[in-house]
């Protein structure tokens, strides 16, 4: 089975889609038959990044059932091994996607036939975000050193939480564990998935063992893009250490990449910045990450609860 | 289940384990400091302002807990009261001393031993012979050389530890005038050797010493 990689982060120009697509190129040079799908939904771009201006097929023809299987939509990018399902063409509704629609591209994604598949996720908290990133217990999440970006990202690690937890309710039992927590920690607490957690362990204690496994197998992986030299470098490790401490989710710290003009200067060419500017730090610091993630293995997808 | 901060002992607040000495803690706390002080970026957003204020006085009050001997040792009692840390033995504190990097010795190869003043005070006090040396008004280098050796310490041993030269140390045991270092260096020189053996006090043997080398010449 594939592993998925999703890729988010909750703020737009944290360099999610330049880093989705130069994981994507460093997986293939290494040899691992690699698939990056653009679920940016609305917003799709990384064809552009990885040199496809105008791919043939793409996503929304899987959804409109134009191309009745994913895996038809497959585009190959210049660089070998490397592969594509392009938003290029996506229709201008795309962004919201109906729940069947979603479910059935869950349900293709896992089916894949690659060895690493990465998803480039849209900014934002949206459910299709959500569902994606809980596709796989190896969520990575990216942001910025800015107090912004560093916001967003928190508040996307609570709303994928807080998504976890309403899978588990239906509708009326998810209005009174609100209610619940509400009476119990007082305003604004039903907002709080650690709040919310706290009132399932009393009043349901089975869901609360399974949803406290679930939570215990997520990996979620953190990478602080656009460090500059001034930057607090020790950032990335003191916030997963405070996502540990204070809401009790497996998050490890994979790297810094180092901020540089030059990533810009690469977009607006349209060329490889791995393959133009081999030599900064930046390149260097992602070729690391790359490493990181093709060696590193583990449990995938977990689609129970769809 | 997870622990809420508040449930947390102070250790655990501070991601540091109980045998932590003050130096750890007070890095610690600083780290901890980093992570939760108002404007810090990575808590940014992560709390409201009451929660922030309520972790940050835990901190606070984790700190000046642990740092203080007495009542670290008291809260540490209430934890094996408890049940939550395990009972330690009492062990004396490690002092850590320098380490040397490179170790040069330039006579025949001695093997260091580390003289322990205690011991040494330990033996000085039984001895007989040094009682005696000691009661008497003068103090010959032959004197010196018979307490060492009464110590059983050698001289490239007092060489190591006091950095005197050998040949030096042999012309204070020797006391002969002519091949003694100038007498300003002299009195430094035997003042260490005094102390090297641990006898007390150095002021006043090593002018009794000084008082019998000058009679000599």
């Amino acid at each position: 089975m594939a592993h998925v990689w999703p890729i988010g982060g909750g703020k737009g120009g944290s360099g999610k889609s330049f880093i989705t697509s130069s994981l994507g190129r460093l997986s293939a040079e290494l040899g691992k038959k690699t698939l990056i799908i653009d679920l940016d939904l609305g917003a799709a771009n990384l064809h552009t990044l990885v040199g496809v201006p105008d791919p043939q097929k793409g996503f929304s023809d899987f959804i409109r059932k134009k191309i009745p299987l994913l895996e038809d939509t497959v585009v190959e990018t210049p660089s070998p091994n490397l592969f594509l399902i392009s938003g290029a063409h996506d229709n201008f509704d795309i962004a919201n996607l109906s729940y069947e629609q979603k479910i059935r591209t869950l349900r293709a994604i896992a089916k894949l036939d690659f060895d690493r598949i990465l998803l480039d996720l849209g900014a934002g908290t949206s459910f299709n975000t959500l569902d994606f990133f809980l596709i796989s217990q190896n969520g990575i999440f990216i942001t910025t050193p800015e107090p912004t970006s560093v916001e967003n990202v928190y508040r996307l690690i609570r709303a994928i939480y807080f998504r976890r937890i309403r899978y588990c309710f239906n509708v009326t039992d998810f209005k009174e564990l609100e209610l619940e927590a509400d009476r119990q920690f007082g305003d604004g607490s039903f907002n709080k998935p650690d709040s919310l957690m706290k009132v399932i362990a009393r009043t349901n204690p089975e869901k609360y063992t399974q949803l406290n496994n679930e939570f215990g197998a997520f990996r979620f992986k953190l990478i602080i893009n656009q460090v500059r030299r001034h930057d607090n470098v020790a950032l990335g490790l003191q916030m997963s250490r405070m996502i540990e401490k204070h809401l009790g989710l497996n998050m490890e710290f994979l790297g810094n990449v180092a901020y540089d003009e030059h990533v810009h200067d690469a977009i607006c060419q349209q060329v490889s910045f791995l393959e133009r500017y081999p030599y900064t730090k930046t390149a260097s610091d992602l070729r690391e990450l790359g490493k990181l993630i093709v060696e590193s293995a583990g449990k995938q997808l977990t689609l129970r609860y769809m | 289940m997870r622990k809420d901060f508040d449930q947390l002992s102070y250790y655990e607040m501070l991601d540091i384990k109980p045998d932590a000495v003050p130096y750890e803690i007070r890095h610690a706390y600083n780290a901890a400091l980093q992570l939760y002080q108002p404007g810090s970026l990575v808590s940014y957003s992560f709390f409201s302002d009451g929660e922030r204020r309520a972790i940050l006085s835990l901190v606070e009050k984790a700190y000046q807990t642990l740092i203080n001997d007495q009542s670290r040792k008291d809260y540490d009692d209430e934890l094996i009261r408890r049940g939550e840390l395990e009972a330690r033995e009492e062990s004396a504190p490690d002092v850590r001393k320098p380490v040397s990097v490179f170790h040069i010795s330039h006579g025949p190869a001695v093997r260091t031993v580390f003289i322990s003043s205690d011991a040494l005070k330990n033996k000085i006090s039984q001895s007989q012979i040094i009682t005696d040396i000691l009661a008497r008004s003068e103090l010959s280098g032959e004197d010196l050389k018979q307490i060492r050796t009464e110590l059983g310490l050698t001289i490239e041993q007092i060489a190591e530890e006091t950095k005197i030269r050998v040949n030096n140390i042999r012309s204070i045991e020797e006391g002969q005038a002519e091949q003694m270092p100038p007498a300003v260096f002299l009195k430094g020189f035997v003042k260490s050797y005094l102390k090297c053996l641990g006898l007390e006090s150095v002021e006043e043997l090593s002018a009794r010493y000084m008082n019998t080398v000058s009679r000599l010449k």
